[in-house]
């Protein structure tokens, strides 16, 4: 017998579904082999699984991973890897700082200026800030040919540490009680939303509530979720720009002789990219923290680095992004009710990453091959 | 059928079959026999599946259906190899176009790697000495010299397709393929390979011989194998064809009526302003040898020259420090009033610059992405959104007009065959060059209508839109022509300008060897 594996002819039709799908199917499974290998009551496991994938907390994780997908994808089209995603994010806060607090603080000098206003400066400089991070980056490797991947790294340690320095000196709060943190930025400029729900009666009104209170909360986040990805399709699809980032991604060589600016690409796809990863931060200032917290490195949920697990599982399709960002989400939230379940330690959590890298491996292979046995 | 024809029978294929990732046919039915000592010539046009065909007995691409039987002692035995290794163990080899050698490596390290992975005698094998004093022995059986311990980057073309060969016989091949493999060659060195082919087949193997030359099959072949869109359209014994019959069955009436314009160019002596302007130029290769002395040249308006050399002459430095990807070491360049070493590509390209450099594949596509998409890049108006709808229409238009091969315009140009590519290429830059054209071999990957096309269709943008155009060439028949003018690349140096039309070519063939 021999095993003939080929390229499928013809695309199946609801690839991505399906094949998400029976990953997460198959997941779940090699998951619960090895759990039951180890002992442990298999019924507490599948309903913590269960619940971690359908538990509102999802909502956050979900759309800021999708966001800052967003964004990193825009470099790895351009073959660019920029692991920079939790500097941007980070960076991206302070001038959210510095004008809610020092130049546009209702309580001191109310020169009269709408939030509205303000907000959207928090967001624009954000994005800015985040750009101007990645672009460090960006112009090391165009103009000095440095690899972008230990630069945007060692950046991300930096932006910690900028963070930290700033928090506990020039930014550090006059109300904290002495903690190391900034003030909270005023309620006018803060962008959750808290929604009130009557009191639920059943489990499953008390989940829609559940939700319905998570996606009000993070309203923001959802719309600018919306927002990017429908400029980032249309970008790719309709513009010079969108076109000159996949062709630098796959041959700059190309782009070069056909009178492209090879150099001046390299930055702005990380321009770009950095932008959407900071206007992610600054989204997660105005509505999650509103605050900076001293000690970022600790505090921090690493959804810059999780941000590329999902690109890269979505095979830098934007379409299989939201996909890849709920497998994301759901394990990031599994790995943490797992510990706090007490079924297992952090290491339980790389498992459940393991059997789902897998599958969803396995699936992808074969939903692009087809493997046939011939005698 | 014969018993004498058995015996001699190696290899046997029935009722091949292989369509690829979006539908494409790129074979169908094929039943083919080769017998030992025996040159098999593949003809046919871009695209026809010649490639796919020796790719799968080589084991890159696996079939859909059909079989492979193979005479492994004595008896036809149905084979399939998943590897170029299990097709080469064997005994079965293909020679390629492009090289398949590591270039920092010597020459013998190479052999060494092929024939101990092959695990032929491995302890033998993976002794240099051995290997070198075996290469030697190999290359004076077929007349060469050669020196076991050069580094491969530093042989020429010729020279690697050479060991390539050299390789084929190493490792006791039976059948030995090869795929447009003197494509590149320069014309006095393919003489050479003729008679080396002939001399492995005397002595009992079987030559696949893959080209689009169809000259070069009337040479060589016992039988002519003609393949159109996939499938097998007609055999021809060596000493029945001719060129009519073949070009007949290769691309059917549609040959007809497309003969290269043969009228003179009067823009030649009515134009006077210059639009490629090479004043004491000096540039250096990829090692930093000098490889071009002082050169000097003038393109007018509406004028085709042309340059021609034994490949590796400079004619690639030539035509990269033209367009601006190399820079000379001193000299003087003008192209369409654009300073090229001060102004750069884009500066060119934005005057009506099209240019095609040496390796297409690296500079002049990206094959990842969709017809289209390489189009656009080059094609599109300024501005920063993409009209869509001009730029297919775009597409099409070269599509249609040089009968390019594609499922559709989104399809990746990975997916075309290597002439179908040149011809997107081509068909772009053409579009490009509203003022200058400049290239390196264009037209060596394409068959012998679509060469045609192609040259009518530089004379006429020449003649009619006062285009100049430059082409550099290995190949003296591709710039003899069309040019207006000729200039021969030798040692460094360019000689000329000759009129084409009363030089004769044998002058111009022992300038290029000097
Ligand atoms: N890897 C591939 N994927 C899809 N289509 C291919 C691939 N390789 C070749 N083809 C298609 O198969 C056909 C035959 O190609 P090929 O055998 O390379 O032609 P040629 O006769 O010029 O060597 C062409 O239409 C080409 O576009
Ligand atoms: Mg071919």
């Amino acid at each position: 017998m021999r095993i003939v594996i080929l390229r499928r002819k013809k695309e199946i039709k609801y690839n991505a579904i399906i094949s998400s799908c029976i990953s997460v199917l198959f997941g779940i499974a090699i998951y619960l082999f090895i759990l039951w290998l180890f002992n442990v009551n298999l019924v507490d496991a599948i309903v913590i699984l269960g619940g971690s994938f359908i538990s509102p907390t999802i909502v956050k994780d979900f759309l800021i991973i999708c966001l800052i997908g967003c964004g990193l994808i825009i470099s790895f089209k351009a073959s660019i890897w920029n692991i920079g995603g939790e500097g941007q994010f980070y960076v991206a806060m302070i001038p959210g700082i510095i004008l809610t607090l020092i130049v546009f603080n209702p309580e001191e000098s109310n020169a009269g200026i709408p939030s509205v206003l303000v907000i959207i400066l928090v967001i624009i400089t954000g994005a800015l800030a985040g750009a101007a991070w990645a672009t460090i980056a960006g112009v090391l490797k165009a103009y000095m040919r440095v690899d972008e991947v230990p630069v945007t790294l060692i950046l991300n340690y930096i932006a910690y540490y900028l963070l930290n320095y700033l928090v506990s000196g020039p930014l550090k709060g006059k109300k904290t009680y002495g903690y190391l943190r900034t003030d909270e930025i005023p309620g006018l400029y803060r962008l959750n939303i808290v929604l009130s729900t009557p009191q639920a009666t059943s489990s499953f009104e008390g989940a829609l509530y559940g939700f319905m209170t998570q996606v009000a909360y993070y309203l923001a986040v959802l719309i600018a979720v919306i927002l990017v990805f429908t400029f980032i399709m249309w970008m790719f699809k309709y513009t010079k720009l969108g076109l000159y980032i996949k062709i630098l991604g796959a041959n700059p060589d190309y782009l070069l002789t056909s009178g492209a600016n090879v150099k001046i690409l390299t930055l702005c796809a990380m321009a770009l990219s950095g932008s959407i990863v900071g206007l992610t931060g600054s989204l997660y200032l105005l509505v999650e923290w509103g605050r900076i917290p001293y000690g970022i490195q600790s505090h921090t949920p690493g959804y810059g680095y999780q941000a590329i697990l999902a690109s890269w599982l979505s095979m830098l399709d934007y379409r299989f992004l939201p996909v890849s960002a709920y497998l994301v989400a759901g394990l990031r939230n599994t790995g943490l009710s797992i510990k706090i379940a007490g079924l297992g330690d952090t290491e339980q959590s790389l498992i459940i990453l393991g059997s789902f890298l897998l599958a969803y491996s396995i699936t992808r292979f074969i939903s692009d091959y087809e493997v046939k046995f011939e005698w | 059928m014969n018993n004498e024809n058995y015996n001699n029978l190696i290899l046997s294929i029935n009722k091949l079959s292989k369509v690829f990732p979006g539908g494409i046919i790129a074979l169908e039915n094929v039943n083919l026999d080769l017998y030992s000592g025996e040159v098999v010539s593949i003809l046919g046009e871009n695209g026809s599946g010649k490639s796919t065909l020796v790719k799968i007995l080589y084991g890159v691409y696996t079939p859909d259906s059909g079989e492979i039987k193979l005479r492994i002692n004595n008896t036809m035995l149905k084979v399939h190899f998943s590897t170029p290794l299990d097709a080469m163990r064997h005994g079965i080899v293909l020679v390629n176009q492009v090289p398949q050698l590591i270039d920092r490596l010597s020459i013998a390290e190479n052999l060494a790697i092929t024939l101990s992975t092959l695990k032929i005698k491995s302890s033998v094998f993976s002794n240099i000495e051995y290997v070198s004093k075996m290469l030697r022995e190999t290359a004076e059986l077929l007349g060469v010299k050669i020196d076991p311990g050069e580094k491969v980057y530093n042989l020429t073309y010729t020279q690697k397709q050479f060991i390539e060969l050299i390789r084929a016989i190493m490792v006791d091949a039976k059948i030995i393929m090869l795929d447009e493999a003197l494509t590149y060659l320069p014309p006095i060195e393919k003489k050479k390979w003729y008679d080396l082919l002939k001399t492995l087949k005397n002595s009992g193997k079987t030559i696949v011989l893959i080209t689009h030359k169809i000259h070069e099959a009337l040479e060589l072949s016992d039988r002519i194998v003609v393949l159109r869109k996939g499938r097998i359209v007609g055999v021809v014994n060596g000493n029945e064809a001719t060129a009519d019959r073949v070009r007949q069955l290769m691309f059917g009436e549609s040959f007809n009526g497309n003969e290269l314009i043969k009228q003179n160019n009067s823009n030649v002596n009515q134009h006077l302003e210059h639009e490629i302007v090479i004043e004491n130029l000096y540039v250096s290769d990829d090692h930093g040898r000098e490889i071009l002395r002082d050169v000097n040249l003038n393109v007018k308006k509406g004028e085709i020259a042309g340059v021609v050399g034994v490949s590796g002459s400079g004619q690639r430095e030539l035509i990269e420090s033209i367009v601006g990807l190399r820079k000379p070491v001193r000299g003087k360049i003008k192209v369409a009033e654009v300073d090229v070493i001060h102004q750069g590509i884009k500066a060119l390209r934005r005057s009506g610059v099209g240019f095609i450099t040496d390796h297409p594949l690296k500079y002049c596509i990206s094959s990842d992405n969709s017809i289209v998409e390489n189009i656009a890049l080059s094609c599109c108006p300024s501005g920063l959104i993409l009209n869509w709808d001009l730029i297919e229409k775009k597409t099409r238009e070269i599509i249609e007009e040089y009968n390019i091969q594609a499922e559709s315009v989104n399809s990746p140009v990975k997916t075309l065959s290597g002439g179908n590519l040149m011809k997107v290429i081509i068909g772009r830059e053409l579009e490009r060059a509203k003022r200058v054209f400049i290239a390196y071999n264009p037209t060596r990957a394409l068959d012998e209508l679509s060469t045609v096309r192609v040259l009518n269709k530089l004379k006429s943008k020449a003649r009619d839109e006062k285009v100049s155009v430059l082409i550099a060439s290995d190949d003296a028949d591709e710039v003899l022509s069309i040019c207006d003018t000729l200039y021969v690349l030798s040692s460094g140096r360019l000689i000329g300008p000759f009129n084409p039309r009363n030089t004769p070519r044998e002058r111009i063939e022992e300038l290029m060897v000097t």
